[in-house]
């Protein structure tokens, strides 16, 4: 998918990184403004049609595509550091969606994709499987599934794409204000892809890093909320941060954040490195993990430590709990990462 | 009229069994099957057929002397009947009245005040909201700022509240005033009855973290009230709302929204089909633990109780103990429900199961009755001795 990247000067790829970070606040306004993220949440059909525009004309979608397919076949230093821009703002666009999937796709379709013109999102599946003449049936949901042209579902070995046209499920709303499309697939015509059971599980793995990197977005963005308002909120005559219980907890909430982004910055260099696919899935799972735990910690804390104001709609530090709710519930669960990083270290520890 | 037969029964005299059956029999029978476990808070409307129900039957007030329409039972018979409450789900009432405004004019109201609320509350025609919180004056209540100005006839009040519970549902409210600014700051501080009808009261509902208009903001404008609807003596009130809240925080300690929570935890867990997962049976267990020395722990409290002791400031043990292990485990619960845990309505299979708003609906309450941290400042300073 990617060039190996040892023989790229290491200050060339720092400084790119330093550009995709910038470059988020396209999307993401630097002063921490949500009034995009709040205008998006229960409207519409889940796309900020505006908003995506922007991310295609960046290339977002292509980042991790190889350059003969159309990408920018970058690593995922880079692209862990531009999702972890994005959780900072909330960006409730399905980045992280298009673009581990875009590479699975055929031209005809990938192309499309990339320029924003159709949008192809993923769905997991229970139980799927097709039939003799190719039509899918089964269960599957895939997330802001309303807004897409084509649907990608997966199962642990297979994917479909099907055609969204004519097709019907059922939205159910999420708490971020977005939604996730259940579907009921009875012999719908669907397009077998090419993709090995290896290639498929490459692209769920690299999208729980994903999810890590977004999740830790999230969590630095509802810290550094929370420590500003610790610094101009008065109770009893004092700015309330310089109460030293309050200052503990905002230290072992920081050295939660900087556990997740040691962790996801590790496994993005050991992985653009490339390692054995054991140990990628073992590093990506402790990341998820790890990740999926401090942001829901930090969130719960943040509105803790707002007090009342911390449990009203009108504050946005609830969106970030909000959003953590449903990012950490993309591309598998936490109690699954949990229980797979699990049986991996036992299976390291069997095989010696 | 009905409550007579009601204040013939000596529920003081019954065996604890005895009453127990007769509340359970009677709950069962009567309490309306839409309203058990509601997912949120009920509103005035939702639960007025219900707390006239009550009101009839003599139910609604188990604290009060029955010479104010009350149950007049003791502490421990109290406990019983919260009890049986919670153990069928029974919504909680707009009880603001009931609960705190009865008991504090019970005990410092003038013989006209008690005349005139106290059989409004009881008759649904009063509905109470509490006005202590302001903007900047949150955990540091005393230094709240509304003023009540006296202009010989009556006070003028002006100042603004916020996460006024409930009202919305309310015509009431009973507020904590500034009276004399020069005073120190819990010295100067009155209680204060305000029809919420007056000129110049104005309410504004806040939609909260689980998109409900539980609480909201008041703002008084000039607002002229009659000198007879300040309790007690000026500048006490401070004293008398104190005096009130080691009911309160035993309320808000009792294992039931823990015991709720476990309950849906396990029902997740079968939903799912991981109830005999080693991992799942090992954290499980270790909250149901937590849930088992939480209930020995409140026994102590609630024996101290039966006993006709008074709750000291160690009371607030158990506030921090109970919402933090009802965190813990809706937090486990919304792992369990895995994918599920994003959805923003109860689950189709399922609809007493909601993990999202379950878990939402916990965060609060490590905020509000005195929020973990002031409860942890008393139990340091008043407890352990400890310098402020």
């Amino acid at each position: 998918m990617n060039e190996p990247m040892h023989d790229v000067d290491l200050a060339e790829r720092r400084e790119r990184v330093t550009m995709l970070r910038d470059s988020a606040a396209a999307l993401v306004p630097a002063d921490g403004d949500l009034r995009r993220v709040r205008a998006w949440r229960f409207a519409g059909n889940g796309l900020d049609a505006q908003a995506w525009a922007l991310v295609c004309e960046m290339g977002w979608p292509g980042l991790r595509l190889a350059e003969e397919q159309g990408g920018s076949g970058l690593g995922l230093c880079e692209y862990v550091a531009l999702l972890e821009e994005l959780g900072k703002g909330l960006a409730p666009e399905p980045l992280n969606e298009v673009a581990c999937l875009v590479s699975l796709l055929p031209a005809e379709w990938r192309e499309p994709v990339l320029r924003g013109e159709r949008l192809v999102l993923p769905g997991h599946g229970a139980g799927l499987v097709a039939d003799h003449q190719g039509r899918l049936l089964g269960q599957a949901k895939v997330s802001l599934g309303k807004a897409a042209h084509g649907w990608l579902l997966m199962n642990e070995d297979s994917a479909w794409l099907v055609d969204a046209q004519g097709l019907e499920g059922q939205a159910l709303a999420t708490q971020d204000g977005g939604h996730v499309l259940a579907l009921a697939l009875n012999g719908v015509p669907a397009q077998r892809l090419a993709s090995s059971p290896e290639q498929l599980r490459r692209v769920r793995d690299e999208a729980a890093l994903g999810v890590a990197a977004y999740l830790l977005g999230c969590m630095q963005g509802a810290f550094a909320r929370t420590l500003d308002y610790l610094k101009v909120r008065k109770q009893f005559g004092r700015e309330i941060g310089s109460f030293q219980a309050l200052q503990h907890r905002m230290v072992d909430l920081h050295i939660q954040i900087e556990l997740s982004r040691a962790l996801v910055e590790e496994t993005a260099a050991c992985l653009d490195r490339s390692v054995a696919p054991g140990e990628a899935q073992r590093r990506i799972y402790a990341t998820r993990v790890q990740a999926g735990d401090a942001a829901l910690r930090v969130c719960r804390e943040a509105i803790q430590l707002h007090g009342a104001i911390g449990y009203t709609d009108e504050a946005d530090i609830g969106l970030f709990l909000r959003r953590v709710l449903v990012a950490a519930s993309a591309w598998g669960t936490q109690g699954g990462y949990r229980q797979g990083y699990a049986r991996l270290i036992a299976e390291e520890a069997f095989n010696g | 009229m009905s409550d007579m037969n009601a204040l013939h029964e000596d529920y003081e005299s019954m065996s604890d069994e005895a009453f127990r059956g007769l509340l359970r029999e009677w709950i069962e029978t009567h309490y309306p099957a839409h309203l058990r476990n509601p997912r949120r808070r009920l509103g005035l409307e939702e639960s007025r057929a219900w707390y006239r129900l009550l009101g009839e039957r003599g139910w609604l007030a188990p604290g009060w002397p029955t010479r104010h329409g009350g149950m007049g039972l003791s502490a421990a018979k109290q406990l019983i009947y919260m009890e049986e409450w919670e153990r069928h789900g029974c919504a909680r009432l707009p009880d603001s009245g009931l609960t705190m405004l009865g008991p504090l004019l019970i005990r410092f109201g003038s013989e006209a005040q008690k005349a005139f609320y106290l059989p409004r509350i009881l008759a649904g025609e009063h509905f109470w909201c509490q006005g202590y919180s302001e903007p900047n004056a949150g955990s540091d209540l005393a230094s709240l700022r509304t003023e009540a100005v006296d202009c010989g006839d009556h006070w003028r009040v002006n100042g603004q509240k916020i996460w006024t519970t409930m009202a919305g549902h309310s015509n009431w409210i009973f507020m904590l005033v500034r009276t004399d600014r020069q005073a120190r700051p819990q010295a100067g501080i009155s209680f204060l009855l305000v029809p919420l009808a007056s000129p110049g009261v104005e309410v504004r509902p806040i939609l909260n973290l689980d998109l409900h208009d539980e609480f909201s903001e008041v703002f008084f404008t000039d607002v002229r009230v009659p000198k007879e609807n300040l309790v007690g003596e000026v500048n006490q009130g401070w004293s008398m709302a104190k005096a009130l809240l080691g009911f309160e925080r035993i309320f808000l300690g009792s294992p039931k929204q823990s015991t709720h929570a476990l309950e849906r935890l396990e029902r997740l867990a079968r939903l799912g089909g991981i109830e005999h997962q080693e991992a799942y049976r090992q954290r499980h267990a270790a909250l149901r633990l937590r849930l088992d020395a939480h209930r020995a722990l409140y026994e102590r409290f609630a024996e101290a109780l039966r006993q006709g002791q008074a709750l000291g400031p160690e009371v607030s043990m158990l506030k921090i103990n109970q919402s933090e292990l009802f965190q813990a485990i809706c937090e486990l619960a919304l792992e369990v429900a895995g994918e599920d845990a994003a959805l923003l309505d109860p689950l189709a299979e399922d609809a007493a199961l909601y993990p999202a708003g379950l878990f939402i609906q916990s965060l609060p309450t490590t905020i509000y009755g005195g929020s973990n941290e002031i409860q942890r400042n008393i139990l340091a300073r008043q407890v352990l001795g400890l310098p402020g």
